[in-house]
């Protein structure tokens, strides 16, 4: 390892101050989680490494009236554990709930899932379902980036996430999640769908995001899919529809993969876990 | 080489680590403190868990200079006055220990476990315990332990 210095980051300042100083040659470091295994491997040499998980100012959780933000160095645990992610959020709380084992959700952090850039992020797809923005800093000053632009826009490498941001969902509005893993715990997602869906008074679909995660090469927006949904009230034959409309989608997109037959399959599944869900969960919103 | 001060096991430490050092060879290799184990190295297998700042975490997924600043539990430090914690006899008692590799991170586990939720159901245990493998006893046997644990414990009290 090329590893020269270290530092126990005490505040944002202090790190952007360092990023700006060493750029490419730092690296920064959270739950380790991933990271450790990369060093380890000589996957990534960084000169430097730059310790954020004990910045206070990164650990937030906050709500104001219409938008909750979440400090990049907030644990998956914190999240499972905070009850602003229970009802219509729930989707999120499930997502959280399913990453690696308790030690993993103990250190990993969303701003890691987000920073790391995996494909298989769980973390990722019911945020960007909610049309979250990532809030970096740099010496150069502030950029708010859509979270699924992000694996396009790429993070700068004086860059540090500090927040993830995204509005309330309004009332009518539902979160869902569902991953295909190997097993029941510790496993890495073969692939995810989180859908934001808001059904009127008729049942009818007003509003509809839904992302999904290892179905290509970055968690991305579904938008064929929005499309079939939109001012559609569910049933058997409109889920088995989107369920092909996703499915053509694939076939365009991982054309020649490997992994292609398996995940037409099983993405069946995934979508109708979501929409069953969805009427489920509106029937017990309903209730509250 | 880097200068931190971390306390393990109610003692406070001054050390001089290398900068890639990870904090499961800090214990093992630097301090003495064996009872933890390295299996995977990558986070799955869970014999690497100990106790940070109140929280279950993969030793081996810790960088050592992360540590400074914080109160670490290992295995050696369940003893307390020559007697072994509750849960490690009640471990004993149900047989759930065979070749023993993944115990030190499973007692860590359930303790933390416990010190959250006192009254587990079974559900919750499995759940608890869900990032420590066992190849040997399969998981009935931990499960018994714990439950046998609590009422250790409260009897204890």
């Amino acid at each position: 390892m090329t590893l020269k210095e270290v530092y126990n980051g005490r505040s944002v300042e202090e790190v952007v101050g360092l990023l700006g100083e060493y750029g490419n040659g730092a690296k920064l470091i959270s739950g380790g989680t991933d990271i450790v295994i990369e060093l380890k491997n000589k996957k990534i040499t960084p000169k430097i490494l730059i310790d954020i998980s004990k910045i206070e100012e990164l650990k937030e959780i906050r709500e104001d009236e219409n938008y909750i933000t979440l400090g990049s160095g907030v644990t998956f645990t914190e999240i499972i554990e905070n009850p602003l992610f229970s009802g219509n959020l729930h989707g999120l709380y499930k997502a959280c709930r399913m990453v690696g084992s308790p030690q993993i959700r103990n250190k990993g952090t969303i701003g890691g899932n987000i920073a790391n850039g995996s494909s298989a992020a769980d973390g990722v797809p019911p945020l960007i379902a909610l049309g979250a923005t990532i809030k970096t800093l740099s010496i150069e000053g502030t950029r708010e980036i859509p979270l699924e632009d992000y694996y396009i826009d790429k993070l700068k490498s004086n860059e540090i996430i500090i927040e993830v941001k995204f509005k309330k969902p309004n009332n009518n509005q539902i979160l869902t999640f569902a991953k295909l893993g190997l097993r029941k715990a510790l496993a890495i997602s073969r692939l995810s769908i989180a859908s934001l869906i808001g059904l009127n008074e008729e049942g009818i679909i007003e509003s509809v995001t839904i992302a999904s995660g290892a179905l290509g090469k970055y968690p991305m927006r579904e938008e064929e899919v929005e499309e079939y949904l939109i001012n559609k009230k569910i049933d058997e034959k409109i889920i088995e529809e989107a369920i092909t409309t996703l499915q053509n989608s694939m076939d365009e997109r991982l054309k020649g993969r490997s992994t292609l037959p398996y995940k037409r399959v099983a993405v069946s599944s995934i979508l109708r876990e979501n929409l069953e869900e969805l009427i489920k969960s509106r029937i017990e919103v309903e209730a509250w | 080489m880097v200068n931190i001060s971390l306390t393990v096991n109610e003692e406070l430490f001054e050390v001089s680590v290398r900068e890639d050092l990870r904090l499961i060879d800090l214990l093992r290799d630097e301090l003495g403190l064996i009872g933890t184990k390295e299996g995977c190295g990558e986070g799955e297998c869970g014999a690497c868990t100990i106790i940070m700042d109140g929280e279950t975490v993969n030793s081996c997924l810790v960088m050592a200079f992360q540590a400074n600043g914080s109160n670490i539990l290992t295995i050696e430090g369940m003893e307390k006055e020559g007697n072994i914690h509750p849960i490690q006899q009640a471990y004993i008692d149900v047989g759930a220990v065979q070749c023993g590799f993944c115990i030190p991170g499973m007692v860590l586990s359930t303790k933390a476990l416990l010190d959250k939720n006192p009254h587990p159901s079974k559900e919750e245990i499995r759940e608890g315990i869900s990032g420590n493998l066992c190849r040997c006893t399969g998981y009935n046997k931990m499960i018994h332990a714990t439950e046998k644990a609590m009422e250790y414990m409260e009897e204890g009290k």
